[in-house]
């Protein structure tokens, strides 16, 4: 560890930096003599990590804690970086917009809510990132969003603007089935077949072809000497533009995907267009295809188990990631849900017994290697200097079946404290219950 | 009820008349009085008087006439002209009419359009739609006037008036782009002559298509901005043709988008109904993208967005309904914390703003109750809005919000005769309104001994 040279650094921050800083500039705190698990440079036994104004200042041992900043003692504790969820849907009102086919104009950032309880949840189990996402009831869905979950901050302050902007496509049964219920004498939404969803999504990208190719005959146009005076621009529309996004290298495809032949199919649409496939969400065949994956840079963010709950998911197998992950794609376990979410860890741990994952190659699975796919591993998903300080501390190591989070940390601000929130909600209780009591509100 | 020579015996409040007088006010009975035709000169005497926006008169004198407050002052310096009817108020206390910038009076909507929602699967299979397709679920969307929906009913001017209303703007209720609402005066059972201003504000609600596209919030948010986008296109297109057609293809006519360019293009008002406080954040977003002259109602978690507001100030049109929204978190956390919320949080809103330093009037909204509506004021009240402030954002703020503050909302000679005379002060529990001028036609309500 260079620990002197931060140490020098950490001196000259502190005597600018108000002991306390506030929560929109990042906070400052000193997690001690806990088992640092950094991700990325090995594991310290009896470390320190110290966050000054937000940022990891120190990861090393014997750091001082600079005046004002508050300790936390982990002894006996691990220490690692804020979980990051590659896909879910926490925090929003609203998952799908499935009236239409193709809807890439609905963006799932328009409609945070930073009241969803779930967010709570996700900072219980030490998650500090989610890319939260547009469901998978059309072939091309809304843009997505990655938030940290700043529970009690407002939305605005959750949104990571470094990530990359990504767009939800799907494949398979859920685009099928969308719509199926009917009412009397309407006609099923197109598409209701895996061809139809590739059609669908090809014609999409000719459309915005055309419409760029409008849009720059009309610039050429306009920008001419004595441009004509019956010139009309081309109508700007929404859907059209975050295409146009995919096809520039803008934004990348996040694409729901259970079985191998379609997904092959995508990635011959990606090849024809131009535009990047980022990930294959799910991905249950993905063992078939993991050489083609790997020469395509595709990565894949799946569950560690939980397979053959539909036809499309039937040839799911338990060493997937694990699988996958030696194969040398870029795979991360997620939740797709509210409630699952609290437990990634439990579910990273999984790979360890199908496919045969050390406990640092698991532990990456919900830590680095979602902030590679969702392009934000320059700022976070390790402990190391110069990241934020998203940190999460566990009582036992994150992969052993007896551990949970205690503390969740992000920039340096403590969101989550389980001794303190459990004193909180039984003195709170203890109140209410009390004669003419009246518990707290907040 | 209407009074003029209409009176009941049951009513006691004491009209002291010339008996030539009352033969003139019974020749009106036979016909409706009218914003235009007021009928007689009155003289209020005797009272307190809370101009709203000058200090009260304690034995005040307000003459009327021709629907106008002609004077007013204390007693003694108030000359009563030879003509008027003597209004004896002692022991009341004389109130701008209130105003309610957004209510739903008198509202009876038609039963939304039967039939499948347009645009499924339309065309042969497989035919993708333009995105934002430019049609609503309940047409003519934003050209819809909602006064031609309007069925006054006497029993709501009643309930209005005993609340101390003189003043609504009534706004539809349907669909997204729902229409554009009408500003009345509440002065009897004909509409024509309450109107004020027709197409007052197109209001906008962050709600979904059943059925039909859009059929989520994130849909729903698209589908406005790709609305204005495509209104701002159209009457683009619209000029671009009337300069020079020639060589010009001759862009069609469409009767939404014509509706909907004047709010994008000329800033006429546009009003958001915003729900929780994520909505504020959503339309502050939309009005900035789109320069809109634009006032926030509902807002009931305004205060949550405080610091927000404060950065892009607009007018707040704040409903005075105290439930937790069902997405916040008071909401989602157990029966207990949301009762409390609703009972302690939520009812103080509009005194963190008025704290906040923020712009705002309080509405009636859904609520077509007026008791409940003036309960809901004084819990506003009770929980840390000051009795003034609540005034003012009923009288002079929603005024000023509606651009009609030089002829409504304060007691001012030349102001239209909008008085509501109160036994009590109006925000006190029991008060009770005796008495309401609404442009100059008086309204008797309660038995007021002296």
């Amino acid at each position: 560890m260079k620990k002197t040279v931060a140490l020098v650094a950490l001196v000259a921050l502190a005597a600018i930096l108000p002991p306390a800083a506030a929560f929109a500039d990042g906070g400052s705190i000193l997690v001690k003599n806990g088992t640092v698990l950094t991700v990325t440079k090995g594991v310290i036994p009896r470390g320190d990590v110290l966050v000054v104004g937000g940022v990891i200042k120190a990861v090393g041992e014997n750091v001082a804690a600079p005046p004002g900043v508050r300790v936390v003692d982990a002894a006996g504790r691990y220490v690692l970086p804020g979980i990051i969820d590659s896909h879910t849907h926490i925090a929003l009102a609203g998952t799908n917009e499935g009236a239409d086919a193709i809807t890439p104009e609905a963006d799932v950032g328009s409609v945070i809510n930073a009241d969803d309880t779930a967010i709570l949840t996700a900072l219980s189990g030490g998650v500090t990132m989610v890319h939260t996402m547009h469901g998978s009831a059309n072939p091309i869905g809304g843009a997505n969003v990655v938030i940290k979950t700043k529970w009690g901050r407002p939305s605005e302050e959750l949104v990571v603007t470094e990530a990359l902007p990504t767009l939800k496509f799907a494949l398979g049964e859920n685009v099928k089935q969308s719509n199926r219920a009917l009412q009397p004498g309407q006609a099923q939404r197109y598409p209701a077949t895996r061809m139809g969803a590739n059609a669908i999504i090809r014609r999409e990208f000719e459309r915005a072809r055309n419409y760029m190719a409008q849009w720059d005959r009309y610039r050429k146009a306009a920008a001419a000497k004595n441009p004509a005076a019956n010139l009309v621009p081309p109508r700007k529309d929404l859907r059209l533009e975050v295409l146009a996004e995919m096809l520039r290298g803008e934004r990348v495809a996040r694409c729901h995907s259970y079985q191998a032949t379609e997904s092959l199919e995508f990635m011959e649409l990606a090849k024809e267009f131009g535009f990047k496939i980022q990930c294959f969400e799910h991905m249950w065949e993905g063992y078939k295809i993991a050489d083609e994956l790997r020469a395509a840079g595709i990565g894949i963010s799946v569950f560690a188990d939980f397979w053959a709950y539909k036809m499309e998911a039937a040839e799911g197998i338990a060493e997937m990631a694990g699988y996958c992950h030696n194969k040398g794609i870029l795979v991360s376990i997620n939740s797709d849900s509210g409630e699952r979410i609290r437990r990634l860890f439990n579910d990273a741990a999984k790979t360890m017994k199908y496919g045969g994952l050390s406990e640092d190659e698991a532990l990456r699975l919900v830590t680095i290697n979602p902030a590679i796919q969702l392009g934000v591993d320059r700022i976070v998903g390790s402990l190391e200097v110069g990241k934020q300080g998203d940190i999460a501390v566990f009582s036992e190591h994150p992969m052993s079946a007896y551990t949970r989070c205690d503390m969740t940390i992000i920039e340096g601000d403590v969101y989550f404290d389980r001794d303190a929130l459990v004193k909180e909600r039984e003195e709170s209780a203890a109140k209410a219950a009390a004669p003419g009591g009246e518990g707290g509100v907040s | 009820m209407k009074l003029s020579a209409r009176v009941s015996p049951a009513l006691s409040l004491l009209i002291v008349a010339a008996a030539a007088l009352v033969g003139f006010a019974s020749a009106l009975a036979a016909v409706q009085p009218s914003a235009a035709d007021v009928g007689p000169t009155y003289a209020v005497r005797g009272c307190r008087i809370v101009p709203a926006t000058g200090p009260p008169v304690e034995k005040g004198a307000i003459v009327i006439r021709d629907g106008l407050i002609e004077a007013l002052g204390p007693a003694g310096k108030v000359k009563i002209p030879g003509d008027a009817e003597i209004v004896e108020a002692d022991g009341l206390v004389a109130y701008p009419g209130l105003v309610s910038a957004l209510s739903n009076l008198f509202l009876e909507p038609p039963a939304p359009a039967g039939g499948q929602a347009p645009g499924l699967a339309a065309g042969f299979p497989g035919q993708a739609r333009q995105a934002a397709p430019a049609d609503d679920r309940f047409p003519p969307g934003p050209g819809l006037l909602v006064l031609d929906q309007l069925k006054p009913k006497k029993a709501s001017v009643e309930s209005f008036h005993r609340a101390g209303f003189t003043t609504v703007l009534v706004a539809p209720t349907q669909g997204i782009f729902e229409g554009q609402s009408v500003l009345l005066n509440l002065n009897g059972e004909d509409i024509a002559p309450m109107v004020l201003r027709n197409g007052a504000a197109l209001h906008i609600n962050f709600t979904t298509e059943r059925g039909g596209y859009p059929s989520s919030l994130m849909g729903t948010i698209a589908h406005i901005r790709q609305s204005f986008i495509d209104a701002d296109y159209y009457a683009a297109r619209q000029a671009q043709y009337a300069r020079s057609p020639a060589g010009l293809k001759r862009p069609a006519y469409d009767p939404r988008l014509e509706a909907l360019a004047p709010f994008v293009r000329d800033r006429r008002p546009v009003v958001f109904q915003c729900n929780n406080q994520e909505d504020i954040k959503r339309a502050l977003k939309i009005v900035a993208e789109f320069k809109l002259n634009a006032m926030l109602a509902g807002a009931t978690e305004a205060w949550r967005v405080a610091e927000a507001l404060k950065k892009s100030p607009v007018p707040l049109l704040v409903g005075l309904d105290f439930r937790p929204p069902a997405t916040s978190k008071y909401a989602t956390q157990g029966e207990e914390l949301r009762k409390r919320a609703e009972a302690e949080l939520y009812p103080a809103n509009a005194a963190a703003l008025a704290r906040a330093g923020l712009d705002f009037a309080l509405v009636s909204g859904a609520n077509a109750d007026g008791a409940a509506v003036l309960r809901a004021v004084r819990a506003a009240v009770k929980a840390g809005l000051s009795k003034e402030a609540a005034l003012r954002a009923l009288t002079v703020t929603p005024a000023r919000f509606l651009g009609l503050d030089r002829a409504l909302g304060s007691l001012e000679p030349g102001k239209t005769a909008n008085v509501v005379l109160v036994k009590g002060e109006i925000f006190d529990d029991g008060a009770q309104v005796a008495a309401v001028f609404a442009d100059g036609v008086l309204f008797k309500y309660a038995e007021v001994s002296k």
